[in-house]
């Protein structure tokens, strides 16, 4: 079959833009939105299609939850649960490494990754320099644990946001099928982190009290800079997961629930909207904006039709698929952007949805995106974020180092989640 | 692909998706995090404990935080204004004056029997001190020997509305640069 020009440009922009977002070398943002002017210049993606490609379910989600967050922030309540985790602890690394990876595990769930470990970093530093112990463990853990908890929900990860959108899974449907995933990896991977790391995990004898004391000394009340907005931010977060619990039933978008929030937040905090929007992490959404254009344009010249085709063909059934479309995901995501990864694979599972069931593939694609980013230091944006902390702090995770450890903890998660989707949807 | 070109890809990667965010949450956090100096218990060897008519008798608190230092030695001293028995004497006699120098003696040798006890109860090893002299000014002179002082607010005079505390702890935690407990 002849490939159009069309087709080659649309190929050659996607694979320039994904080189970009690989290498870095040009701002993901910036790689994406130069990708989506070039389809939309060249007409490959027409202008009236834009809407359509345009997610903006997931757009004004993230939108929505960014808000929240930065508002949110302003009390000091992040901090607060940090210090809260950090007391929690008394400076034994055994519970440094479990408090800390079931906290950011569970924050990951329902923040996105990156905030959470921004805001958890700091506080782990502090705790493994006070217990004077080699921090890697604990922040291996914390990378793991984050990538893990936000594979648990529907807003947990961006994959899991667009694949919600795609697929029209709510919030309780990806908690009842990804959330028990989640839970058994989480504590596969704390496992795996302490019997590598097993020899940091001693307690210090007669400076446990020393070390006890220093963490204890933390006052979380310090952290809440604005209790009231502490408490209404509480509130708010409370009733925006009590809307995503309920909001199938309501009939209304994830994405009205976490916009709703926002404003609530901003009416009852009195928080100025310039600084609240300021802050909004603008480029991550014209990336994924740009993102969806470039894709698009695959769709469009049905590129992405062709490719469904072939695989169905070569597929025998659903179970090929589960494991074809995890691993392929798993991998993939473990050196390439997941957001991309999964903006790419949408389009390809809606279009094997004319000859297969596509529930289960659904799941191994939110599977294998999320998770797959433990594999390596570039895998996920949680991992960069951390090793780009710890190089700040003078502390080095090499490429190879993280490489060791990420790929059998990445293995054995996407192990135990194929087998849970295997047995719940092919069966024995 | 070498290992320094992955650090230069994570650098390039932090910078685009968090620096700035980082450094403000890195600010937050200061100021609640204990700087290595702060975390350091300061040796204390030699307590003095300021007392004179006006100031109360140590409170709770302050035992409290004499038992973080087991193995000091606490010295007494309380002080009389040297002057108030000078204008006594030049102002209605020699005679008057004993008299006011004896009701402070026996006040004061109160005041210290009664602190001295409690702290030789915690095992405290006292010595005191009885000084006529210049309440702003004998605490200074102890100030190459001591490790930390304790002061009531009320010391020097009572306090009022318009001074939480007494204008005289004020001019001594101005002069003093060792660590001072002010009960």
């Amino acid at each position: 079959m002849a490939i159009t020009a069309q087709e080659i440009a649309a190929l050659s922009i996607f694979t320039a833009v994904y080189t970009a977002i690989m290498t870095e070398k040009l701002h993901r943002t910036v790689a994406a939105m130069v990708g989506a002017s070039l389809v939309l210049l060249i007409n490959i993606v027409p202008w009236e299609k834009v809407p359509e490609y345009l997610d903006l379910n997931t757009i004004l989600l993230l939108a929505g939850m960014m808000v929240i967050v930065n508002v949110s922030r302003e009390s000091g309540l992040f901090e607060y649960i940090a210090i809260k985790t950090a007391k929690l602890s008394k400076g034994n690394p055994m519970k440094v490494l479990l408090l800390f990876s079931v906290v950011t595990a569970l924050v990951s769930s329902f923040l996105d990754n990156v905030t959470t470990v921004l805001l958890l970093t700091p506080m782990l530093f502090y705790i493994t320099r006070q217990m004077d112990v080699d921090p890697v463990p604990f922040l291996l853990s914390e990378i793991f644990a984050s990538n893990i908890g936000g594979t648990a929900t529907l807003i947990g990860d961006p994959p899991n946001i667009m694949i919600g959108s795609a697929a029209h899974l709510g919030f309780n449907a990806f908690l009842l099928n990804m959330g028990p995933i989640a839970f058994v990896d989480l504590f596969v991977t704390v496992a795996i982190i302490y019997l590598v790391y097993r020899g940091e995990m001693k307690s210090h004898g007669e400076r446990e009290e020393a070390i006890k004391l220093a963490i204890m000394s933390l006052n979380e009340d310090d952290a809440i800079s604005d209790p009231v907005l502490f408490r209404k931010a509480l509130i708010t977060l409370g009733l925006v997961i009590l809307g995503f619990f309920v909001h199938d039933r309501l009939g209304v978008e994830p994405s009205v629930i976490a916009l709703s929030g926002a404003s609530l937040l901003l009416l009852w905090s009195g928080a100025s909207p310039e600084t609240a929007l300021e802050k909004v992490e603008w480029a991550t959404l014209f990336f994924f904006g740009g993102l969806f254009i470039v894709v698009g344009s695959l769709v469009e010249t049905g590129a992405i039709a062709q490719l469904a085709g072939w695989m169905v063909g070569h597929i025998s059934g659903e179970g090929d698929a589960v494991l074809i479309i995890t691993w392929f995901s798993a991998f993939s995501s473990a050196v390439v952007d997941n957001i991309p990864f999964t903006a790419t694979m949408i389009p390809l599972l809606k279009a094997m949805g004319g000859s297969l069931n596509t529930l289960p593939l659904w799941w191994s694609l939110s599977l294998g995106a999320c998770l797959g980013g433990n594999g390596t230091a570039i895998g996920a944006s949680a991992n960069v974020v951390v090793l780009g902390i710890a190089h700040r702090e003078s502390i080095r995770i090499s490429f190879g180092d993280f490489l060791k450890v990420g790929m059998v903890i990445m293995v054995s998660t996407v192990a135990v989640g194929t087998l849970i989707i295997w047995l719940r949807y092919i069966g024995l | 692909m070498q290992v320094g070109l992955f650090s230069e890809l994570i650098n390039r990667k932090f910078q685009n998706i968090a620096e700035n965010r980082y450094k403000e949450i890195v600010e937050r956090y200061r100021e609640f995090f204990l700087s290595k100096e702060e975390l350091v218990i300061p040796r204390v060897f030699r307590v003095f404990l300021l007392l004179d008519r006006y100031s109360e008798k140590p409170n709770d608190d302050v035992y409290e935080t004499l038992k973080a230092y087991p193995n000091a030695r606490v010295c007494l001293l309380y002080v009389v204004e040297e002057s108030l028995v000078r204008l006594v004497a030049s102002t209605l006699g020699e005679e008057e004056a004993e008299k006011l120098r004896t009701l402070e003696i026996n006040f004061g040798n109160h005041v210290l029997d009664e602190v001295e006890s409690k702290l030789k109860e915690m095992k405290f090893e006292v010595e005191r001190r009885f000084i006529f002299g210049v309440r702003a000014e004998e605490p200074l002179k102890f100030e190459d020997d001591c490790d930390l002082f304790i002061i009531s607010k009320h010391y020097g005079s009572e306090t009022s509305r318009t001074y939480p505390v007494s204008p005289m702890v004020y001019r001594i935690v101005q002069h003093i640069e060792k660590p001072i407990v002010i009960y």
